[in-house]
Order: C-alpha cells, then structure tokens, then sequence
C-alpha cells in the first residue's frame, strides 16, 4: 500500500514492501546493516526527520519513525540528504547513484560494504519509490 | 610557470625555454601545454625511438601546490605504441620536487652514447653514468640513485628492464609505484639510454595569489574529505567499484568476451580492505590517499593494485585469486611495464591460444589455459626481456594478433590496449575509447563515472542512461573537454571537486579572471590541438572505431545484449566537436574559433 512522504504511514509501508518483495528479499539477503536517514529541512519540510531502518538478510527487522537516537548508538550507517533530493530519488526524478556520486545524498559508514552491495541499495530504493504514492 | 630545461642527451648540452605567456593563458600547464610546445617536432615521419623523438616532462599551473590532488605532472611526446600523441599523467612527489628545483619542464632530445642518469639538484644539471644501475628493476634503481646523490629528500623517475628492451607499452615510475604507464613512454626514455632522473629542490612553491588560493584549497580539500567518492576511494581503493561494474556489466571477463565474473567478490577493493591491505599511500598533499599497501604474510609491504591492475590480471584472465594478482602487478611494475597493457595482450594470447591459432609451439610449451596465472607469470618474464614469443608480446595486441593473421581480435584502438571499463556495460565509453587522442584511454574522459551517475550539472554534464546511444555524444564530448583541463591544470580523475571551485582555484593560481565556459573552452582548445597533431601524423575519421569483440553482445550479465551504435554516435560526434565527417580532422572554422590560426592553416592550408 503506497502511502504519501513523509509520514509515519509511509515508514510503516515501507517496512511491509520490504518483508513482502521477493525480489528485493533476494538481491539483499547477505545485507545485515541498520541506518539512520536524515532527511533535512528544505520547501515543505520545516524540520528535520530522522527515521531508522533494521534491514537485515532481506528483510525489514524494524522501523521506526522519529526514533530516539540514543536507542541505536552505532548504526552501521548514516545517510543525511535535504528534503527536495530524497523525494526527487523517490519520485525516480534523480538516479539513486547519481545523488551519491553529487553528494545530494551523504554516507557515512562502511564504504566497501556499501560498494559491495550497490545492487542491494538499488534495489532498496526501488521499493522505496514503490512504497512511495505521494509527496507532501 | 617556471622554465622548462631542453637538455640535449646526445652533445650533453642544455638551455631554458621560457613558455610564452599566451601559450600559458590558452592552454594553462600539463598535456595540453605539451601539446602546444611539441606540436611542431610531432611529424608523420618522425621515428618515436629515435634521438631526434622529444620527451617532455611538464607540470600545471597547480602541481605542487597542494590544492585538491594536484601533486601530479605528465610525460608527453609521439607514442612508439600508436605512432601518436603520448601522454601519460602520473602522482607521486617528482613533479613538485621538480618545480622546486627551479624547472616547470625537462625537454629531453638526443640519445646518449651509453647509459646514463640525469640529477638536477637546485637547478644544476648534471648527466651522470647510468651503467651500474642498467637492467635494474625499478624499485632497486630508485633507491640506487637516491643513495648515490645523497640528498634525502631526491625524487627519482625510472624506466626498469622493459623501457630498456624497448617493450612498447612500458612505463615510467617515480615514488616506489606510481607509473605513468600507458602510451610506452618508458620504451622512448630507454631508446635515449636514459635510466633515470633524479630531482631535488629547496624553493617554495607559490601562485600568482597566495592568500586566496591557500584560503580556496583548504575549503576545497575539506570538501573532498567529505566527498562520497573520496571516501570509497580512500577506504577501498580504487577497485572498490569492481562489484558495481561487475552488476553493470562494464567490467570485462575472459578478454572481453565473457558478460559476468562471479568470482568478483574474491577480488574486489573491498575484499582487499578485509583481507591483505595495512595501509594507503598518497601523492603530494592528496587527501584522499588512493594507494594500497598490502602484506601477502611475507611481512613485506607490498604496493597494493588498482582497479585496472586488479581486472586485467584478474577477470580478464579468469584469475580470482587476488595474492596472485597483487604479484603479477608488482612484476609487470619492476620491469616498469604498463598493466593495461601487458593483461591485455596476454589476454589476447590466452584467447588466441584457445581458439587454436597460438599453439604449445609458439609459446614454448605453456600452456595459456585461463586463470593460470603461473602462464601469466611466466609470460611477463619473456615480455620484459623479450625472450621467444615474449618479444612478439612486446610489441602489442595488435602487433601481437597481426603476427598471427588476427588483428581483428585484438582489443584495442589504435594500438593502444582499451582499459577495463566495457562500452557496453557503460556506452560512453565507445567515444572515449575511439576519439582519445592517445589510443583507448580511460583517462582522457573516464565518462564510465558519469554513466555510473557522476553528473556535472554546472558545466552541462548531465545523465543520459548508461546504455544510451548518439544522444549522449555531445554529453561526452563535453566531459572531454573538462578532463582535458583536468590534464593542463594538473589534477586527478578522482578529485570530485566544484567545478566553480577549479575556476576559482585557477584564477588564484594563475592570475586570470576564468569564467566556467572559459574553462572549458580551454579543454576544447587542448582537445583539438591533440586532435590536430594526430591528424598530421596520419590519423583520419576511419580511426575512430572499435575492435569487433566490443561490438558483439554478451548473452550474460549486465549488458543484456547491448552494443554501442558506433556510426549513429559518430555522427551526432562529429557534429558537437565541429570536425570533418571525411577527413575527420577539426574544421578550419571550429580553429579558428578556439584561437588556433596556426594550425587551421597546417591542416587546411
């Protein structure tokens, strides 16, 4: 169920896409990394939002909306990107790569773990676009 | 910049040539400034190795000023690979050293009677012998020379057996490994019994506007710490994009015949990281530190390979063991021999050999069976001292498969060795390969970054999909242009910087008043004149191609199928650049609008 971005219904509709997709549960099952998204304030976003994602051999294990950041102290990454870039990936306007390789998107982490998985992530984002049915 | 020292290998003499100032605002420093400066000596007839063939060694306008991975210089002459333009950039210290010692440029002609060594210590030149130092490897000569200069701090620039020999894909080498090693210069500076060049210098190295470049660099190289791409690179080498082109399909298997690799993961930078590295290494005032030292448990530390190193001698081969790649890299390294070029043409044998045209008698009973890297081994060994169908090797793949009536099987252009970033994983690279001016280059526009989604939206680079056809054209030949900048300023492919940033670091470097079209006018201006000096050395539109393997599809792996529409890109190509369908030289018009009269009227009249 697609659901509209930013909300907690979003998150929530991700979480289940990711447990549902079988293609997604294929490409990323030696995945085993949490992270933290900051989506920084920019046009209709008035502050920031953090959301937190438990993605674990293909599966989502847990998500959460707002989360209390000293809940998960060592999150194996940490992306930030302003609000007008996410929904641009989001909405299949940007290339996931390209808001990476432009800094539109910045990682912090283990690089060659994410290199390794570059498909994982791409694939990540397709379901996440899927997820995704309307932009605030 | 400074003077460039013309020293003459043959009379032992020497004089400085002052580089005009006009030449300097037009084409700034580093390869397109060569370009300039050698145009004329570059003729049709001249033999690459011989004494009359002109070797320079030039820095940019911000070599050794540590800006944003700027401590590089570039070697430039005719190419005994191509017989064409040769460039050939490279890190290390030995360029700012240089610059410190008083010179912006060595221009070296003649050939001296025996071996010799040049040692320039605060600007005096000295020539030297050479004889105890010939047939070295190029890590011992390194240290040789630096202990018998006695100066701690001498930066030297080597050729090991290969150059010698006059292997045509070998390399030059300064800084234990880092090499300039694509075109064969190394094989012009050992036909000149040149072994070596040792610099030393005290002066400080300033710009035209000190305050504000200092102020402008740091910022820049706060920004590249952060940079994404910085930190890949840093963490994982350069090879830690091996598993994403690997899924694109832009990373070549079994001599570019094979769409898909799954032993990846054994050789990848990441694997790499996790298993044999102990470190990084880096260029003067890098900050992102690109080089890999490894430990196979010898306890030696042990230049690590990059990506192309690691494909060439890896997938390209069959080989997924990556002990054994790091080992054939540092053996085709001490003989000072290109790895592009070396995997690539004993690629080309390990295909040959299969289909049954090099056979167990013309290699002396090895048996080139893929992934042996003990035939790979054996096989550099003959290449570097060119020992049975070791010096048939030496000479190219496409010298190599002419020999045995299969020319046409060879991956290359031009006679340059294609690097491992496959056109039809990464359809950009078609034009990068057949337009370069050196032959199938990844350097002069390494667009596999942009197909990857690497965009440059300030200077009208932008993503066309990776496997899009003639209308990205004018996308690539604009990423042409900015990469040949990159070659006059000197910078690194790997430096994401602003390119408002470049502007503005230029400007303060240099004293000019740079907008970003006059940035990129000055890599079109580089472009052309490259373009130019090869159309006067016999290069015509029906150069610019591919070889048949890149132009079959693969039935596996990430290309799915594709191959890159080679006479639709062309002609939406030609059409950007401005350049003659028929003769495919630039036109007089399109010259004569960058500046350059002089040589509308050479190639026109």
């Amino acid at each position: 169920m697609a659901a509209i971005f930013p909300s907690e219904e979003w998150l929530k509709g991700l979480e289940t896409k990711l447990n549902s997709d079988e293609k997604y549960s294929e490409i990323a099952k030696n995945w085993e990394g949490d992270l933290f998204f900051h989506i920084e304030p920019e046009g209709n976003l008035k502050e920031e939002l953090t959301f937190y994602l438990d993605l674990w051999h293909g599966k989502c294990r847990k998500a959460v909306y707002k989360p209390d950041a000293s809940a998960y102290p060592k999150p194996v990454f940490t992306l930030s990107a302003s609000y007008n870039n996410i929904t641009a990936v989001l909405t299949g306007k940007m290339n996931p790569m390209t808001a990476m390789m432009t800094m539109k998107l910045k990682v912090q982490g283990n690089m060659g773990y994410m290199m390794r998985n570059v498909p994982t992530v791409l694939d990540f984002v397709r379901v996440a676009n899927d997820a995704t049915e309307e932009i605030v | 910049m400074l003077p460039i020292l013309k020293i003459n290998l043959t009379t032992g003499t020497s004089e400085e040539f002052v580089i005009p100032r006009e030449w300097e605002r037009d084409f700034l420093g580093g390869a397109s400034l060569a370009a300039r400066i050698l145009y004329p000596y570059l003729t049709k007839e001249l033999d690459p190795l011989s004494s009359e063939s002109p070797l320079l060694f030039i820095n940019g306008p911000l070599s050794g000023t540590s800006g944003p991975t700027t401590g590089r210089f570039v070697i430039c002459g005719k190419s005994p690979a191509t017989n064409l333009w040769a460039e050939s950039g490279i890190g290390g210290f030995w360029g700012p050293e240089l610059r410190k010692a008083g010179y912006d440029g060595l221009w070296i002609t003649g050939k001296s009677s025996s071996p010799v060594y040049i040692w320039i210590e605060e600007g005096r030149l000295e020539i030297k012998s050479a004889a105890h130092v010939w047939g070295k490897d190029v890590y011992e000569t390194q240290e040789l020379v630096k202990a018998e200069v006695g100066v701690k701090g001498a930066h030297v620039a080597v050729i090991g057996e290969a150059g010698e020999r006059g292997v045509l894909y070998s390399s030059i080498c300064c800084d234990h490994g880092r090499m300039a090693g694509r075109t064969g210069l190394g094989a012009v500076m050992g036909s000149k019994n040149l072994k070596a060049i040792a610099v030393y210098g005290k002066n400080k190295i300033v710009v035209e506007d000190m305050e504000r470049y200092s102020a402008l660099r740091s910022e820049a190289n706060r920004a590249l710490k952060q940079d994404n791409e910085a930190k890949i690179i840093h963490e994982v080498g350069t090879a830690g994009v091996a598993n994403y082109a690997e899924y694109l399909g832009s990373m070549p298997a079994k001599y570019y015949h094979q769409g898909s690799f799954p032993g990846v993961d054994n050789i990848s930078g990441s694997k790499m990281t996790e298993s044999i590295l102990t470190g990084s290494s880096a260029c003067q005032g890098c900050v992102i530190a690109c080089g890999r030292v490894v430990n196979l448990g010898d306890g030696n530390k042990r230049k690590g390979p990059e990506y192309e190193t690691i494909v060439g001698f890896g997938p390209n081969l069959l080989i997924d063991n990556l002990e054994e790649v790091v080992r054939l890299g540092e053996l085709c390294d001490k003989y000072g021999m290109d790895t592009i070029s070396t995997a690539n043409t004993i690629g080309l044998a390990f295909y040959l050999y299969e289909m049954g045209k090099v056979t167990k008698q013309d290699t002396g009973g090895i048996e080139l069976t893929w992934g042996s890297f003990m035939a790979a081994r054996q096989l550099i060994h003959m290449i570097a001292r060119r020992e049975g169908i070791g010096d048939l090797l030496s000479r190219g793949s496409r010298q190599f498969g002419a020999a045995f009536d299969a020319e046409d099987e060879a991956v290359q252009v031009n006679g340059l060795e294609v690097a491992y970033h496959d056109p039809r994983g990464v359809s950009g690279m078609a034009l990068s390969y057949a337009t370069s001016p050196r032959g199938a280059c990844h350097n002069q526009s390494d667009y596999f970054f942009v197909d990857f989604g690497h965009t440059y939206e300030k200077i009208g680079i932008t993503y066309f999909e990776r496997q899009a056809q003639a209308e990205k054209s004018a996308n690539v030949a604009r990423h042409q242009d900015w990469r040949t900048f990159f070659n006059s300023a000197i910078m690194c492919i790997f430096a994401n910087v602003d390119p408002q940033m470049q502007v503005d670091l230029i400007n303060a470097a240099c004293g000019l008043e740079w907008t970003l079209d006059d940035m990129m006018r000055s890599g079109e201006r580089g472009w052309n004149i490259k373009r130019a000096i090869n159309n006067r050395m016999g290069l015509t539109a029906a150069n610019d191609k591919l070889p048949k393997a890149l132009l079959e599809p693969h039935t596996e792996g990430g290309t799915m199928g594709f191959v890159p529409d080679m006479p639709a890109i062309l002609e939406t190509y030609y059409e950007a650049r401005g350049w003659d369908k028929e003769t495919g030289k630039p036109s007089k018009e399109k010259l004569l609008a960058l500046g350059l009269a002089d040589i509308a009227v050479d190639l026109w009249g």
